[in-house]
């Protein structure tokens, strides 16, 4: 047991203070000053983090808020449980911060400067979320976290659609939050302790009705964070409206930490008591994880807003996330980690080129950007490459998340996942290559569009400077470097193997919050399905390839070979589904609460 | 009977959880949507309250009692406060996006806000 970093607390302290003081000289600050605080206390952060990582990987430490140690069994304090993971997550959010922050210097409208003391908020409660071990802070975080998403979500307050965007999401994260909250109080009640690791410890092997119905409210109320249908509804308005470096805050990380939280909630509180019944639990998971793939594929491919249709592709991974965090072994852990740290950087490289476009072109909607962009090469380069990354071409680091899942779906027994990542990888592939084609291409003619795309997006930025800077261009580069740098980088999966071994025992987890040392287990290779798994990315890349030239060039072709126009067109049911309404996104979470509840209630209780 | 009266806080704490989720499903108007939000709100309340509730306890301050003496549990009652102060937070965001929606559409109906769908 390696003795607390001191400086556990100050990946959340630092932002929360940089926002403090940025709040507080807001009004006489220029732009360039406010941006340059903002950075430094990101970068501030981010190398807090790092050391932290470094610190965590000789062991996981556990800090306890004023020296508060556990009495016995009795946890009276709140403490931060610091393993590789949560370290890890927490520079991932640091750096992912830093280069929002990096591309939205003097550029995006910061609505006054009210942007870069949102988003050191948003930092900060990140941070603190992956961190914790204490149930309710876990849900302040949280809280805070969303309340200081949805003000950025609707920063630009000038047209009614953020409006719109953001009051939804305000509504179902807040229904969310209740909901866990419930829950929380449920596990309260159980057990008398809202340490994750002492209520783990008391609920042991119980599994009666209170119980399930705490899981169920908590694993759906994080669910609902983490965009997994039919609680997704909320996402794509989010996505639509809020500014680009919002965009890749929310796709790159609130909504993998949404599911992050489902993971370690389960793996702290919940595996030995719905062991009995985990094959069960793994088919409901899988089925939710199953039909979120599907859905968000199609509605991804559907779309002809680009913001909207990377939101989709988004909803999707969530989905492939979930799949393989349901075979429940330490081995996909591991996998699931190492595909959201892929996803997280190339859904960010997408979402900034977005951005760009979006500053360069003035407008987000497919077919009004058709053929006028022909003349920006780098801002295609850029496009093309994060479609191969969002298929898993190799060498792109998605393909050793794709080898550790068909490991774990060996040891697990499970068959036909890659089949899933085949669909996500190459729709969502195929949907963003689409788009790249009519607007850099200038290929086909006459593009097919939709609803929202012809809503479209006011510029975020002011239209005087139409010039582009090297720093527009660094963050997309250094997320495309970043994932494929990884692939090659030796060592680091086997980290986190290891570390994910550790994260996915809740026997590990007690024993390190209470200090009594615990042991490690031999783990499995994972290294020789890499070959395998690069080879599916490659055709998933071919067929993307394929799709997007059936729908591009759908006049040339016979009426049966326009699978691509047909996809494109989307199901009508689907788009009814995603209505607008907060009334109806609301009854569709009340929907699948219910589904998921009863099934649990019915398969896990006894 | 206690028992039945023992019961009554989580009742209460699903009628208004249901109130809650029934009112925010058929809103028409923005600021009673937002309300319903509270009544969801208010639910958590009155279960966190209930669940601390020790039957013939006093309030927990240690000052003028002996230490021996049954509480009910404070460690709710701090939880309830913060989901409070963070709620308030929540529901005044609301608020202003409502003003600003106002502002901006001359409606407060959620169907006439809607310009994004499909």
């Amino acid at each position: 047991m390696i003795p607390a970093s001191g400086f556990s607390p100050l990946p959340v302290a630092v932002p929360l203070l940089g926002a403090g003081a940025l709040a507080a000289i807001r009004r006489w600050a220029s732009r360039a000053i406010a941006d340059s605080i903002g950075i430094a206390f990101a970068s501030v952060t981010l190398i807090f983090a790092t050391l932290l990582l470094l610190h965590s990987l000789q062991g996981t430490s556990v800090y306890w808020f004023g020296n508060w140690h556990p009495r016995g069994a009795m946890v009276i304090g709140i403490g931060f449980v610091v393993g590789p993971i949560g370290a890890g997550l927490a520079t991932l959010t640091a750096l992912i911060t830093l280069l929002s922050l990096i591309f939205s210097w003097r550029f995006i409208d910061s609505g006054g400067n009210h942007f870069q003391p949102l988003v050191l908020v948003f930092l900060g409660a990140m941070c603190g979320f992956v961190l914790t071990g204490d149930i309710f802070n876990l849900f302040v975080f949280f809280e805070l976290m969303s309340t200081a998403a949805f003000a950025l979500c609707g920063l630009k307050t000038e047209e009614p659609a953020p409006l719109q965007g953001s009051f939804n999401f305000a509504v179902t994260n807040t229904v969310a939050a209740f909901l866990v909250l419930t829950g929380i109080a449920f596990l309260y009640a159980a057990t008398g302790a809202l340490n994750m690791a002492q209520i783990g410890a008391a609920i042991g092997a119980r599994h009666d009705s209170l119980v399930v119905f705490a899981f169920t409210l908590l694993t759906c109320g994080f669910f609902i964070k983490a965009a997994i249908v039919p609680f997704h509804l909320w996402l794509p308005d989010a996505h639509a409206v809020a500014p680009t470096p919002v965009c890749v805050l929310f796709s790159a990380l609130m909504v993998e930490l949404g599911l992050y939280a489902v993971v370690r909630i389960y793996f702290s509180i919940f595996e030995q008591a719905l062991s009995p019944h985990a094959s069960t639990l793994r088919f409901l998971l899988m089925s939710f994880g199953a039909i979120t793939v599907v859905l968000g594929g199609t509605m991804c491919y559907a779309e002809h807003h680009l913001k909207r249709l990377l939101a989709f592709s988004t909803v999707c991974h969530v989905g492939l996330m979930l799949v393989i965090f349901s075979l429940q072994n330490s081995l996909a852990i591991a996998a699931m980690l190492a595909y959201l740290l892929a996803h997280a950087l190339i859904k960010s490289e997408l979402f900034f080129t977005s951005g760009i476009i979006l500053h360069r072109l003035r407008s987000i909607s497919e077919r009004v950007l058709f053929r006028r962009g022909t003349g920006l090469r780098g801002t295609a380069c850029l496009w093309f490459i994060g479609a191969a990354g969002l298929a898993g071409l190799p060498p792109f680091v998605s393909m050793i998340g794709e080898a550790g899942t068909s490991q774990a779906a060996k040891i697990a027994g499970v068959d036909g996942i890659s089949w899933l990542f085949f669909f996500a990888g190459s729709i969502t592939s195929a949907a963003v290559l689409r788009a790249g084609m009519h607007i850099f291409l200038g290929a086909g003619e006459n593009p097919l569009t939709d609803r929202a795309a012809e809503v479209g997006e006011m510029p975020e930025t002011t239209p005087e400077n139409k010039k582009i800077f090297w720093y527009h261009f660094a963050p997309p580069l250094f997320c495309i470097c970043g994932a494929i740098a990884l692939t090659f980088l030796p060592g680091w999966q086997n980290v986190l193997r290891d570390s994910s071994s550790n994260f996915a025992n809740q026997q590990a987890y007690i024993h390190t919050v209470y200090s009594t040392g615990s042991a490690a287990s031999a783990q499995p290779e994972w290294n020789e399905e890499i070959p395998s798994a690069a080879m599916h990315g490659f055709f998933a890349f071919i067929f993307a390839i394929a799709l997007a030239v059936t729908s591009v060039f759908r006049a040339k072709l016979p009426h049966y070979l326009r699978i691509g126009s047909f996809l494109e067109r989307g199901f009508r049911p689907l788009r009814l589904m995603q209505s607008g309404h907060p009334g109806d996104y609301v009854l569709w979470l009340t929907i699948g609460l219910v589904v998921f509840g009863s099934v649990a209630a019915l398969a896990l209780v006894h | 009977m206690p028992h039945v009266l023992a019961s009554l806080p989580y009742f209460v704490a699903g009628w208004l959880f249901f109130c809650g989720l029934y009112g925010l499903t058929t809103s028409r108007h923005l600021v009673h949507a937002v309300i319903s939000l509270a009544v969801l709100q208010s639910s958590t309340y009155m279960l966190l309250l209930g669940i601390g509730y020790r039957t013939g306890g006093t309030a927990p301050v240690f000052v003028d009692i002996s230490p021996g003496r049954l509480t009910v549990d404070p460690v709710v009652q701090a939880l309830m406060l913060t989901d409070i102060v963070v709620e308030a937070v929540v529901v005044a965001l609301l608020l202003a996006m409502v003003v600003k929606a106002y502002e901006k559409s001359g409606s407060v109906s959620p169907s006439d806000l809607r310009t994004l769908r499909g």
